[in-house]
């Protein structure tokens, strides 16, 4: 019997769908004070001063915080990067300047949530002020900068070579220059905002309930900032509505709570975003332009050498920048034998949201830019798209990319096939040829994609050689409690990825037993759950780094078992097998009805333990495993090393018709095909394809963060913002292969992220629609304005070039 | 999001709402479904000190039909509408209702309240010039009936006295040979309409008697397009007809840029909107049941 491979309903759904889930805005707590963070209206000021007193006199008003509190407590966060990083002070509350509309100049803790806004309405800031540079190439001209201390915007640069670029150029049949590509900013908005109970405590500790998804991480942070020990910050979470990467970095948001309790005698404070507020100034995706591009291909068309320029715009803040220059490289040649590449990269703070990972963060963001190259030469060059690919794509695995990633598995024609066998592929072809008889628009486009899983913290150190991380670990502890039941704590608290669904399924494979007799504890509490600095529900790894330690911790738990059994069974520990008996869970001897039972054996060793051996001193039935994916610290000389354990794939077919009268693109047909090695859980899966295509359908169709000059955010509402609901989203034809991983011991590939397919696939189908009307799709966003935009105005004679020897 | 404190008042009859609101004087406000003054308020662009609340009077929430006189009550939701014999029947009334906002504005907001909001952006405003509908309100001098044309004044100003509240709607059910359709494009569910556009046409023998054309979403108030319905009045309806009126709608309307689109992209959807409304209308006219939904991108 194998519990891994199906579709076991979620554990989770129980409490959840019938609303006793517990997240953290659902605490209540009698005397608890609620915080109000007021903003600054503008991108870029100068704060001239702060006039609290009407707010502090109100009734209710327990403290209101500002910069001179902070400057006072906290010192500023580490930052990542190296110089000029390194001088960017970025403090929980403005102190002397704010770049970027809603940063938090100032905080109220009051009796109730509507009087801490009262208050924050009362205090009066004087602002001058500044110019606003929100376009990153203009940023690029430092006319204008936002850390003065940096003295420059551009806060990372360096140039990713590998092989030889310029002969690949020299040797080229065909060259085709794509003068600019962009893809535009949109955030994951998870259906819970960011939302903490924070108590700094008579003794000094610091204890938050919260929904921070990476807290092995966002401690390390807190505690300098807060001037602590890391031990004196206990950070506990229960359910999470949604994380996608954005709730990383709440921790700044959580300070504030803290630093009110603080100021406020150790009375609790809640603190719960709104809407516009974590549209405002929560975390945004990467936004990145890209510039120059010229793609070398032979021939035949197949691509031999790309050079490149990439800016990227983090926003204000390097939060967790400026990793995401290096992260993209973890998928450097996409799903493509490219093995010659030249990529200068900048980053450049710009007076606009710090961005924060985002659901695919930075990889899907250089995934959309070579789809992009692969597709416009395919339509420069007059290849059909499927050839295109077939040409291209890498066939044999494990592959190692120019840059020392090694992809573990793959069959990217198999899922082509499988994917133009959901669509119909021949019959829309045939449609397609009909419909432009007619002269109408339809295309049919094809988006590859990669989800990379459980990275190599070394990568940071391309970034910065001398960040101490590298590797990358997951914690579990199992034991056997004294009703014989098993209990499993993780190193992590899942955000909807149905952690406690996965886990049992595998403890009881492992062990032989019932899902339903494993007991995965809910959430996490940095104080109770043992964990890593890698420790986290992020980057697509929780199938392979989260599953690994459980699976690492069944095996030593069930060594533990033998020698148990085999003492008080008096047989070999060979003979034993693990099963369920008349009493439950039990070990026995094979063939024989001797056994025994999983609370026999707890209670010997908890309870009843002169019955023990002295041999059998060290076993506990409570076992710790830590995870260690085998990697190696990167060439940061040379940006050479395997920067992700796991590749899983999707393959995505659109098929739209964008209507003339309204420009509006219609999605007459979807197909996802996905590859994620063994899977765990087929429905867990399916639903992560799900969701991810609604997420990357709603980024290229609806959603889009718009500034205008002055860094004044447009879209700051969901009716603006416009998020993708049951309305948007088209039926899904899905399907499957299976690529076991050789690198994980389950083949399992992490899968959660998705590698933002429909993004590359509606550019696609757009431009199969639009390239003969004299349009290059290289932008990201397709809302019908911007269709319409674009029709009006066709690019390719100014976008793309094409030299044929 | 907390709206500013305010002083709320719940008015159980017309004359005592409109009590409140003469004695309260300037700074109330009155509230039916709040579904549009409730998220101005919550973000704070409005500031107000009392919300005199007439959602609960009794009996201002029925549909009535005397011969072809047609009455709606003001606090009549949306989804009342929507699920009405009425509508059953007047197909125009059934596209704007069952198509505005998502299933909880629906559930909440009131025709009233729409056409009081004097948002060009609410759908009920536009619709109802389609219908030549009257507003019957009533204030501290008496009841009064104004005429929908002309009633939205500016950008959320309408003919509305101090202390005067629209209590119902009225308008003549469509006769035979009469036809109409309301046809919105919208990003999304809880988005408003980027433009709409809502035609009723009364057919007889082939040639339109007589035509409605009404913008939403494409000025500062909502607008009836009077060339576009003389392009059709008189004549037999043919591309060249639908097309000119088409012209003419987008000539009457003053579409701006934002962030639903820009002007242009908007002249082009009320022309697209204006022909794709006037075939429903006519199909509609000639006994025709056609299935209309509003537009999602």
């Amino acid at each position: 019997m194998s519990w891994v491979g199906k579709s076991l309903r979620r554990k989770e759904d129980d409490r959840l769908v019938r609303g006793n889930g517990l997240f953290a805005d659902d605490e209540q707590i009698e005397g608890m004070l609620h915080l109000y963070i007021l903003r600054s209206p503008y991108a870029h000021a100068r704060i001239r001063g702060i006039d609290t007193a009407a707010a502090e006199s109100l009734a209710g008003v327990a403290c209101v915080l500002t910069g001179a509190d902070i400057k006072e407590q906290c010192d500023p966060y580490m930052q990542l990067g190296p110089e000029p990083c390194d001088k960017i002070i970025d403090l929980p509350l403005a102190t002397d300047k704010v770049v970027f509309q809603g940063e938090p100049v100032a905080a109220v803790a009051a009796e109730t949530a509507a009087l801490a806004m009262d208050a924050g309405q009362l205090i009066e800031v004087d602002y001058e002020m500044l110019d606003a540079v929100v376009d990153p190439e203009q940023a690029l001209e430092d006319k204008i900068v936002l850390h003065e201390a940096a003295g420059t915007n551009r806060v990372w640069h360096s140039v990713f070579e590998y092989g030889d670029v310029d002969k690949a150029f020299e040797d080229a049949a065909h060259v085709v220059k794509i003068e600019r590509m962009h893809f535009h900013r949109f955030a994951s908005t998870p259906v819970e905002n960011n939302a903490c109970v924070a108590e700094w405590t008579r003794q000094g500790d610091v204890d938050f309930l919260c929904n921070n998804s990476f807290i092995g991480f966002a401690v390390q942070l807190l505690a300098p900032g807060l001037r602590l020990p890391m031990e004196k910050i206990r950070a506990r979470t229960y359910d999470i509505g949604g994380s996608f990467g954005v709730k990383i970095w709440n921790y700044v948001y959580m300070a504030l709570a803290a630093l009110a309790s603080r100021k406020c005698d150790g009375r609790k404070v809640k603190w719960s975003e709104t809407r516009t507020e974590h549209l405002l100034a929560s975390g945004h995706g990467n936004e990145r332009t890209f510039l120059d591009t010229e793609v070398a291909l032979d021939k035949d068309g197949v691509i031999t050498g790309i050079r490149s320029r990439h800016i990227d715009d983090c926003g204000a803040y390097t939060r967790y920048e400026p990793l995401g220059c290096v992260i993209w490289a973890q998928v450097l040649p996409a799903t493509y034998g490219v093995r010659n590449f030249r990529i200068d990269f900048t980053q450049t703070v710009t007076n606009k949201c710090p961005v924060v990972p985002n659901r695919g963060y930075s990889r899907m963001q250089h995934l959309w830019f070579m789809e992009r190259v692969v597709d416009i030469c395919a339509h420069e060059l007059g290849i059909p798209a499927d050839e295109m690919r077939l040409k291209n794509y890498v066939r044999e695995f494990p592959y190692e990319t120019p840059n020392g990633c090694v992809y573990d598995s793959g069959d990217y024609p198999m899922m082509l096939e499988k994917a133009k066998e959901l669509i119909g592929w021949d019959e829309w072809k045939k449609k397609q040829a009909e419909a432009r008889k007619e002269g109408r628009w339809l295309g049919i486009g094809i988006g590859t994609t990669l989800d990379s899983g459980t990275n190599n913290f070394g990568q940071a150190q391309i970034m910065n050689p001398y960040l101490p991380f590298s590797g990358n670990s997951e914690v579990c502890v199992i034991r056997l409690d004294f009703d014989g039941s098993v209990i499993v704590t993780l190193g992590t608290g899942p955000s909807g990825q149905g952690h406690e669904t996965a886990t049992s399924q595998v403890v009881a494979d492992e062990l032989n037993i019932d899902p339903a007799m494993v007991t995965v504890r809910t959430g996490f509490d940095s104080a109770w759950n043992t964990f890593s600095g890698h420790s986290g529900t992020y980057a697509s790894q929780f199938a392979v780094t989260g599953l690994s330690a459980v699976h690492g911790a069944c095996q030593k738990l069930k060594v533990e078992m033998r020698q148990l059994a085999s003492f008080m069974l008096e047989a070999d520990e060979d003979d034993l097998e693990f099963g369920v008996g008349d009493e439950g869970p039990q070990l026995a001897v094979k063939g024989t009805d001797k056994a025994i039972n999983y609370w026999f054996m707890s209670n010997v060793v908890n309870n009843n333990n002169a019955l023990l051996g002295g041999n059998l001193a060290d076993v506990t039935l409570n076992v710790r495993h830590v995870y260690r994916p085998p990697f190696e610290a990167p060439d940061t000389e040379k940006k050479f090393g395997n920067l992700t354990l796991t590749y899983a794939a999707q393959l995505h077919i659109a098929v739209i018709e964008i209507d003339k009268n309204t420009c509006r693109p219609n999605i007459l047909a979807y197909a996802a095909v996905d590859d994620c090695g063994s899977v765990i859980n087929p429905q867990i899966a399916a639903g992560q394809v799900h969701g991810a295509t609604a997420h990357g359908i709603g980024a290229a169709l609806l959603e889009t963060f718009n500034y205008d000059e002055t860094g004044n955010l447009l879209t700051a509402t969901f009716s603006d913002y416009c998020p993708i609901t049951s309305m948007n989203i088209p039926d899904i034809q899905y399907g499957h292969i299976e690529s076991p991983s050789p690198f994980s011991y389950n083949g399992a590939k992490g899968m959660g992220e998705g590698g933002g397919a429909p993004l590359h696939t509606i550019s696609a189908a757009i431009q199969d629609a639009l390239h003969s009307e004299g349009i290059i799709v290289n932008e990201s966003h397709h809302s019908a304005p911007k269709v319409f935009e674009r029709v009006n105005a066709p690019n390719r004679e100014k976008v793309v070039s094409v030299e044929s020897r | 999001m907390y709206p500013a404190p305010f002083d709320y008042h719940r008015a159980n009859s017309v004359d005592e709402a409109i009590g409140m609101l003469s004695d309260i004087g300037e700074g109330a406000r009155v509230m039916a479904g709040g579904q549009s003054l409730l998220p101005v308020l919550k973000m704070r662009f409005d500031e107000l000190t009392d919300i005199v609340d007439i959602g609960r009077i009794p009996d201002l929430n029925q549909i009535e039909e005397n011969g072809n006189g047609v009455s709606i009550g003001a606090l009549t939701t949306h989804s009342c509408i929507a699920a009405s014999a009425l509508a059953g029947s007047v197909p125009i009334l059934l596209d704007c209702a069952s198509g505005i906002a998502d299933v909880q504005v629906r559930s909440r907001g009131t025709i009233g309240g729409s056409v009081a909001s004097g948002d060009p952006s609410c759908d009920w405003p536009a619709l109802l010039h389609t219908l030549d509908a009257e507003i019957q309100c009533q204030g501290p001098n008496g009841t009064r009936t104004l005429d929908i044309n002309g009633f939205v004044e500016d950008l959320y100003q309408t003919a509305l006295q101090p202390s005067e509240i629209i209590t119902g709607i009225r308008f003549k059910r469509p006769g035979a040979g009469s036809g109409g359709a309301y046809c919105a494009f919208k990003r999304c569910a809880p988005a408003y309409p980027t433009t709409s556009v809502g035609v009723q046409l009364t057919i007889t023998d082939g040639q339109v008697e007589s035509a409605r054309v009404a913008l939403g979403s494409s000025g500062l108030t909502p607008i009836r397009a009077q060339q576009a319905e003389a392009e059709l009045e008189g004549q037999s309806l043919g591309a060249g007809q639908i097309g000119r009126a088409a012209d003419a709608a987008v000539a009457a309307s003053d579409p701006v840029d934002d962030q639903r689109g820009s002007a242009d992209f908007k002249r082009q959807l009320i022309a697209h909107l204006t022909k794709r409304a006037i075939g429903i209308a006519e199909r509609r006219a000639s006994g025709e049941q056609v299935v209309n939904s509003h537009e999602y991108y």
